[in-house]
């Protein structure tokens, strides 16, 4: 699915803020990541969404060697890759019910389609309710979950999140996970980066802590 | 009502529609298209007049007979006309008496007394037939021979020399046409990349959900059209007024032709508002054209 050889990233002439991370992200595999705030766990998400390009060393995504990837090709490949951003990034003009659908819109599904479910992803993370308002109405923990059901709407084999759990309370956060979990188990291939140790201690799965840009994994 | 139910409704436009650079694209274009009316109507109006002008002076020659000492001026005028009648392509001969001839001259030199005794040039209006014309040539030749002091004026010059002005002020006019044109190809890309600039988010999380640029460029294709066509009928109908504006005002033979060139019931009717219907229909196809280009550019150039 994923695979890194000593790639290295810098911004600009700036000092290297990922240094030789190696690893290998397996199809069905499920995966923490974390380490301190700025270490380069967005970075390093960033790199496996194709939005930025290693400096140095080697990668794959999907089989494909990432510097023969051209731009054409993006489009089509960021529809297997689900993403939930930090900041959450929904647009402002839309409803939750429109954010949610974007990515099937994109891809030129007709509503009939995708409606109903929308709207079952919308019950499923407590969005519901909440279906036809504008994100600015939204409280920080509900544009996370908006931002996550727009994630995984378009069953995505690969699923990276920045932090997913970092607005929510404790029992809904348990409830995201099991919605990572769920997924998981359906096929796709999770990468999570996040602080909440109580999350990592709950799913049981691998982590791999990231240090002043360097990687060490740990069972 | 189910949330199912509300949402069929048709979904809101992906790119918010509130884009403040699309509203001064249009009143910008709306000048550009207004000015092209003028032109291109100005274009036509010019060689609708030239053709009328040429077209007066080509159905009419005139013969002058100076008097020569020792000849008989009336004589002279009888044999010039007994020519002039046998030449095939003559439709008329008139001769101007003494009086006419006096009359012509009289603007410019005023009622003088006594103007009779001088030497006046007398005149001949000949009516010719444009398709079928005499060989100027040959009769100019002919009456020289026969007549001494007759000389011929075909109009030849003055034909030349308004051909000549209507061709530099054609090419003026389709130089200002191209000039608008690039003028508001100028226009369509600033205000393409202003509302790209205030849609940099939108752009980028529609890039990030696997947008393809042709898709992000649809969803403003037809904002763009409705911005060329308004445009473009705005300039239409102010050129079009401006037109009959300028018809009440201008001298009467340019106002008869832009009248007519206005009239709906004129026979040129399809042809002169075609040219005129040419402007929003080129407006639209820049702003849609240039606006594509350049929204493809602009994106090509995100990753």
């Amino acid at each position: 699915m994923v695979r890194l050889e000593n790639v290295g990233l810098r911004y600009g002439h700036g000092p290297e803020v990922l240094r030789d991370i190696s690893f290998v992200l397996a199809p069905g595999e499920f995966r923490f990541l974390t380490g301190p705030s700025g270490a380069g766990k967005t970075s390093l998400l960033r790199l496996l969404f194709l939005s930025l390009a290693p400096t140095r060393g080697f990668m794959s995504v999907f089989g494909q060697d990432t510097t023969q990837i051209g731009r054409s090709d993006l489009p089509l490949l960021r529809r297997r890759i689900g993403i939930v951003f930090q900041e959450f990034r929904l647009l402002d003009h839309l409803t939750t019910y429109e954010n949610v659908a974007l990515p099937l819109r994109v891809a030129g599904l007709a509503e009939e389609k995708y409606r109903a479910d929308v709207m079952e992803l919308l019950k499923w993370v407590g969005l519901a309710e909440q279906a036809r308002v504008m994100p600015q109405v939204l409280s920080g923990g509900e544009k996370q979950r908006a931002a996550i059901a727009r994630a995984v709407i378009a069953k995505p084999q690969l699923l990276l999140a920045d932090e997913p759990t970092g607005n929510v309370d404790p029992a809904l956060a348990k409830r995201l996970l099991r919605l990572f979990l769920e997924l998981n188990r359906l096929g796709t291939t999770v990468l999570i980066a996040t602080h909440d140790t109580q999350l990592i201690a709950q799913a049981r799965m691998p982590v791999m802590t990231l240090e002043q840009g360097e990687l060490r994994l740990a069972a | 009502m189910s949330m199912s139910e509300k949402t069929s409704h048709r979904p809101e436009p992906i790119i918010p529609p509130k884009a403040a650079p699309l509203r001064t694209l249009v009143m910008a274009m709306a000048v550009m298209c207004y000015l092209a009316v003028l032109a291109a109507g100005g274009l036509v109006l010019i060689n609708r007049s030239v053709e009328a002008w040429t077209g007066d002076l080509e159905r009419e020659i005139t013969v002058q007979v100076r008097e020569v000492a020792g000849r008989n001026m009336e004589e002279d005028l009888a044999k010039a006309a007994a020519i002039l009648q046998a030449t095939p392509g003559i439709l008329k001969v008139t001769v101007l008496d003494e009086k006419a001839a006096i009359e012509l001259l009289e603007p410019w030199i005023g009622g003088i007394d006594g103007l009779e005794d001088l030497p006046v040039p007398r005149l001949i209006a000949v009516e010719i037939d444009p398709d079928h014309p005499p060989d100027f040539a040959a009769l100019d030749t002919q009456l020289r021979n026969e007549v001494p002091g007759v000389s011929l004026d075909t109009h030849k010059r003055w034909q030349a020399e308004l051909t000549r002005m209507a061709r530099v002020l054609t090419t003026l006019a389709y130089a200002i046409l191209v000039l608008i044109g690039i003028c508001a190809v100028a226009i369509v890309i600033f205000a393409t990349r202003a509302a790209l600039e205030a849609n940099r988010e939108v752009v980028e999380v529609l890039h990030l959900v696997g947008a393809r640029d042709s898709f992000i460029a649809r969803q403003v294709w037809g904002r763009f059209l409705k911005t060329g066509l308004t445009a473009g009928i705005i300039g239409l109908i102010l050129g079009i007024l401006t037109f009959f504006l300028a018809a009440g005002a201008a001298p009467e033979s340019f106002a008869a032709i832009s009248r007519e060139f206005l009239s709906l019931t004129s026979a040129k009717l399809l042809q002169n508002y075609l040219v005129l219907l040419a402007v929003p229909l080129v407006a639209t196809l820049i702003c849609l054209i240039t606006s594509r280009v350049t929204l493809m550019r602009i994106l090509k150039s995100l990753r």
